[in-house]
């Protein structure tokens, strides 16, 4: 009978050295012990983030005109989200793993039209406003090319737009009910009636915020917030938190690819997927590690389990 | 309020701090000190001798 031939870094050769006894019963009740009072400690000293969070009416309290501009972004379908393509709608093809399509395959998932969901249907729930309630019925008793026609004439003179006297005021001629839209939208927002709206549009008891995010983010002020606070993708993404608050450190590798060329650049627009396509690639290596000859074998080679067991190989010579 | 003060922490860290700058690596100070003590204890995990090395050896 042969024997088979030894494969280092498959088969486990038989031990025969002296054996130690291991209480990881001990162990284990150290090591949370440990850990439960360097956190209760570190939480006394250090506390936690404590920011409030950005509403909007926070937004539009604090740059009126910016968010005046956005719901207009949101009526003439040029925001973010009226051109990002699924899950929201079908504007764009959205992100691409080479020839794979992946945002198109999950599809429009939670259906957002910005002109009727951000601006539209929030203004018809507004009690008692006669002139918004007159304005609400030209908009929709006119055709769709009446209502791009004024729209577009609004949206020209936009750059124009002020915010006097608790008033958003644009000189724009022939826009029809925009005006009023834009500013009740406006009024309605600095009350904070807007964000309750936005919330309850999917059922009145609801924890959904996607709304109200979608609307923050299309607006400047949301990043202008975050580049004071050091939170922008640039900035090592993932790993920022507010304040001078450690981040969540362990996930540099995910954040570090954005940093580079060609996924900061060339490839940019597809970087979000890219980035996961490639972490889940790495992933993949980590898992398969024992599998990959080569790469199995740098515990072996490197020899780093000598360093960890000096005392047992000191004892052995 | 006061009771609520006394609550929180010795040493808030809600100001901005110092970020460090070299190329494209750009994170706060704060997130530098926890990727070193990272690597201490990494290196501490692989340097540091086991313990209770004498109490065995005075056994054997």
């Amino acid at each position: 009978m042969s024997s088979k031939r030894f494969r280092p870094d498959v088969d486990a050769p038989e031990y025969h050295g002296r054996y130690s006894p291991y209480d990881i019963i001990k162990e284990g009740t150290i090591a949370i012990v440990l850990v439960g009072l360097l956190t209760i400690i570190l939480a006394i000293v250090f506390g936690s983030p404590d920011e409030r969070a950005i509403t909007i009416k926070t937004w539009s309290n604090a740059a009126p005109v910016d968010f005046a501009t956005t719901a207009l972004s949101e009526l003439n379908g040029t925001s973010g989200t009226a051109q990002y393509g699924a899950p929201y709608n079908t504007a764009s093809t959205g992100q691409q793993l080479g020839p794979l399509q992946l945002s198109k395959w999950v599809g429009v998932r939670i259906p957002i039209n910005t002109v009727k969901d951000f601006v539209i249907s929030p203004l018809r729930a507004m009690p008692s406003q006669p002139a918004l309630r007159d304005a609400l019925t030209q908009w929709i008793s006119a055709s769709t090319s009446t209502q791009d026609a004024w729209v577009a004439n609004y949206t020209k003179a936009a750059d124009k737009l002020t915010f006097t006297n608790s008033v958003v005021t644009v000189p724009a001629a022939n826009a029809g009910p925009v005006p009023i839209f834009i500013n009740d939208l406006t009024q309605m927002a600095r009350t904070g009636a807007l964000d309750q709206a936005l919330i309850t549009e999917s059922g009145y008891y609801t924890t959904d915020y996607t709304r109200p995010l979608l609307f923050l983010a299309d607006g400047a002020y949301l990043e202008s917030v975050a580049t004071k606070q050091h939170l922008l993708g640039t900035q090592w993404g993932m790993m920022n938190e507010t304040g001078s608050y450690p981040g969540q450190a362990w996930l540099w590798l995910y954040s570090f690819w954005y940093q580079i060329p060609p996924f900061n650049s060339s490839w940019g627009a597809n970087a979000d997927v890219l980035v996961w396509g490639l972490m889940m690639l790495l992933s993949a290596l980590l898992l398969l590690v024992p599998f990959i000859p080569g790469l199995r074998s740098i515990p072996r080679r490197s020899r780093v389990y000598r360093l960890i067991w000096r005392e047992h190989y000191r004892d052995q010579k | 309020m006061a009771f609520f003060t006394a609550l929180g922490a010795l040493v808030p860290l809600d100001h901005f701090g110092h970020y460090f700058h070299w190329h494209f690596i750009y994170l706060s100070l704060s997130n530098l000190i926890i990727i070193l003590l990272m690597i201490a204890t990494f290196l501490a995990a692989i340097l540091a001798p086991f313990p209770g090395r004498k109490s065995r050896k005075e056994h054997q």
